[in-house]
């Protein structure tokens, strides 16, 4: 479903360079639940950001759906991160300028084709029922709790229905309560067959994935299968 | 996506408030500017209907000579200055001149409908003299001295008001509502004749003949061109000879019109330039605003990329954004607007206004596109990964 090969990647700035990754071989399969673990500041979410298309690596090339999208323009990309994959953040990236329900449809407004707005609306309904949020759509994002704003930004996600969706510490502001309650949506999408990819800092989260991926300093140093969950 | 915009920027109304007066107020100065520019300007498109250039105004005081020994006088200056080579013609007239500072109007119904008319007392040789066109019947002449009904000629527009666009009017009674025996017959239909010049709207007029005893202290002179100081100079003073005791002053048409286009021009380009400025300030302030936000925003645009934005449509949304924003302005902008023409303040064609309004309206669009788009261009170049990790 998604592969990295050979990956590098630099950061430069006017006065420093930061080697955020090296030498990153990393193939997830179509249907797998991964996540990735390591210290603060290793490259989790340079990572992430690759396989999500925000960004181009240095060295190396980024496949997805089998195709190398490293030479891929804008638009392409673009159309590849709306149809193919959703993102969900530690900080959730609400816009708290709109409703819950707007919220949602945003990814839906970026497709091409012939949505209209009472379709959109009728995806984006289904998307929050998914998530448990039905009698939420008309509130605001301040107006919620951060496992709630989660629940949202998760809706927002899969809106679309993505083949991929990649988690970035999406339990990391959350208590354990939420953080289960979010991870079981997380579980209950990869049933359905979405791949998903997550960043986490939590051991009992990460167990109850497929595959732990641990990063060190910008280096893969741990790929295991958890076979109790596989 | 435009509902999406709109949820976006009425949500957000609040911080938006300062930036939509803005617009709005930039509108309506704007529209006032336009309005008043069109309004001139369609006047200016109008011909003047008679020839200033080479025309000179010889005012006359006769002190307390009374007018019944003045008037054979006068008609002898008439006739003095006629047998100048250098004349072509001349006329006896009211103060109310082209171009003078004196006016004689009033407000008579004719036919059920009252408006504003000017009033002139001229000889017959009047049209010749300021080379009016007359477009129908004729201008008096020395044979129809004393009728019982007084025989007048007016504008078209007079001709327009009392009896219906095109209508002809020669031969038509003008009787005056109010005073049934006040009565005259149109015996002559000119063009327009705006006293007060270019842009100065179409006036109603009714020109009389001048009679003896009248106001009629100034005799229009028109000289061959290139005629100079030294010629008026000898006549002025030749002429004074036969008038003893009275005042002559001559001024020439040319002149008083330059001086009488500043009292439209000056106001005119000031409100410009103030609006002007005003408009500059405006732009700079949107422009600032938008960059300010374009930055604090950058966790959004972040997220829209990895939703799925194009930098193409990112930049869209920045300036559809500022348009939404101008039109909630524009809209309250126009009902404001439209109040001009509806309770007809300044007594102004409903044309004009329209014409100004979308005037305005395009400018407003054409200034905020221009303040959105360099702001909207730089939010698309933002990296998404790069605004995602900043928050
Ligand atoms: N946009 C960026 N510009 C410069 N340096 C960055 C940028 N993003 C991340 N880095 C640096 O790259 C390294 C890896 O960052 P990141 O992938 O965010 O780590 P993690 O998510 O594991 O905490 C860090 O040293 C970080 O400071
Ligand atoms: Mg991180």
């Amino acid at each position: 479903m998604i592969s990295l090969n050979n990956i590098e990647k630099v950061y430069r700035t006017s006065s420093i360079e930061t080697l955020a990754l090296a030498n990153i071989n990393l193939h997830i399969k179509a249907g797998e639940f991964v996540s990735i673990m390591g210290p603060s500041g290793c490259g989790k979410s340079t990572l992430l950001n690759l396989m999500g298309l925000l960004d181009e690596p240095s060295r190396g090339t980024v496949e997805v759906g089998g195709q190398v999208v490293t030479q891929y323009r804008d638009k392409e990309l673009a159309r590849l991160r709306n149809q193919n994959i959703g993102f969900i953040f530690q900080s959730f990236h609400l816009i708290n300028d709109l409703s819950v329900l707007d919220n949602v449809e945003i990814p839906l407004l970026y497709r091409k084709g012939d949505s209209t707005g009472p379709s959109r609306r009728k995806l984006a309904e289904e998307a929050l029922e998914r998530v448990g949020l039905s009698n939420r759509m008309k509130h605001f994002p301040n107006q919620l709790s951060g496992g709630q704003k989660q629940r949202v930004a998760i809706a927002r996600a899969i809106v679309g229905r993505p083949s991929i969706i990649l988690a970035d510490e999406p339990t990391g502001n959350l208590d354990s309560a939420m953080g289960n309650e979010i991870m079981n949506i997380l579980q209950g999408l990869n049933t359905d067959g979405a791949t998903i990819v997550m960043v986490t800092h939590d051991e009992t989260m990460a167990k109850k994935t497929h595959r732990l991926v641990r990063l060190f300093d910008g280096s893969m140093v741990g790929d295991s299968i958890l076979m109790s969950n596989a | 996506m435009i509902r999406h915009l709109f949820t976006l920027i009425w949500n957000k109304k609040r911080t938006h408030a300062l930036l939509l007066i803005e617009i709005l107020a930039s509108f309506l100065v704007l529209f006032g500017v336009t309005s008043l520019i069109i309004y001139n300007f369609r006047n200016y498109a109008e011909p003047v209907g008679f020839n200033y250039q080479n025309r000179w105004a010889i005012s006359m005081d006769w002190g307390d000579m009374p007018d019944s020994v003045s008037y054979p006088l006068r008609q002898q200056l008439k006739q003095r200055v006629l047998a100048y080579p250098q004349v072509i013609a001349a006329s006896i007239s009211s103060g109310n001149y082209p171009f003078s500072n004196s006016t004689s109007n009033g407000r008579p119904r004719y036919n059920g409908v009252q408006f504003n008319v000017f009033n002139y007392f001229v000889d017959p040789d009047y049209a010749k003299t300021l080379e009016m066109a007359v477009l129908e019947g004729r201008w008096y002449d020395r044979a129809d001295e004393s009728t019982v009904v007084p025989q007048v000629v007016v504008t078209r527009d007079l001709i327009d008001k009392v009896f219906g666009k095109g209508q002809p009017g020669v031969g038509k009674l003008l009787i005056n509502d109010e005073d049934k025996k006040d009565k005259k017959r149109i015996i002559g239909v000119v063009g327009n004749f705006k006293q007060d010049g270019e842009f100065s709207p179409t006036t109603s007029c009714i020109f009389y003949r001048a009679s003896k005893t009248d106001w009629s202290n100034v005799l229009l002179v028109q000289v061959q061109p290139g005629t100079d100081a030294a010629f008026e100079g000898n006549m002025m003073r030749e002429l004074g000879q036969m008038v003893k005791g009275w005042n002559l002053e001559v001024s020439y048409l040319a002149d008083q019109r330059v001086s009488k286009q500043r009292f439209t021009l000056v106001p005119m380009i000031i409100f410009l330039v103030v609006s002007t400025f005003l408009l500059i300030n405006v732009a700079l302030g949107l422009f600032g605003v938008l960059n300010v936000s374009i930055t604090r925003r950058r966790g959004e645009i972040g997220l829209r990329r990895a939703l799925g934005a194009t930098e193409g449509s990112i930049s869209r949304q920045f300036v559809g954004e500022i348009w939404v924003l101008a039109t909630f302005a524009l809209v309250l902008g126009l009902i404001l607007a439209a109040q001009f023409p509806l309770m007809n303040v300044f007594d102004l064609d409903a044309s004009v206004y329209l014409t100004a309004m979308v005037v305005s309206v395009l400018v407003i669009y054409l200034i905020v596109t221009l303040c959105a788009l360099y702001p909207s261009r730089q939010a698309a170049t933002i990296q998404p990964a790069t605004a995602l990790h900043e928050e």
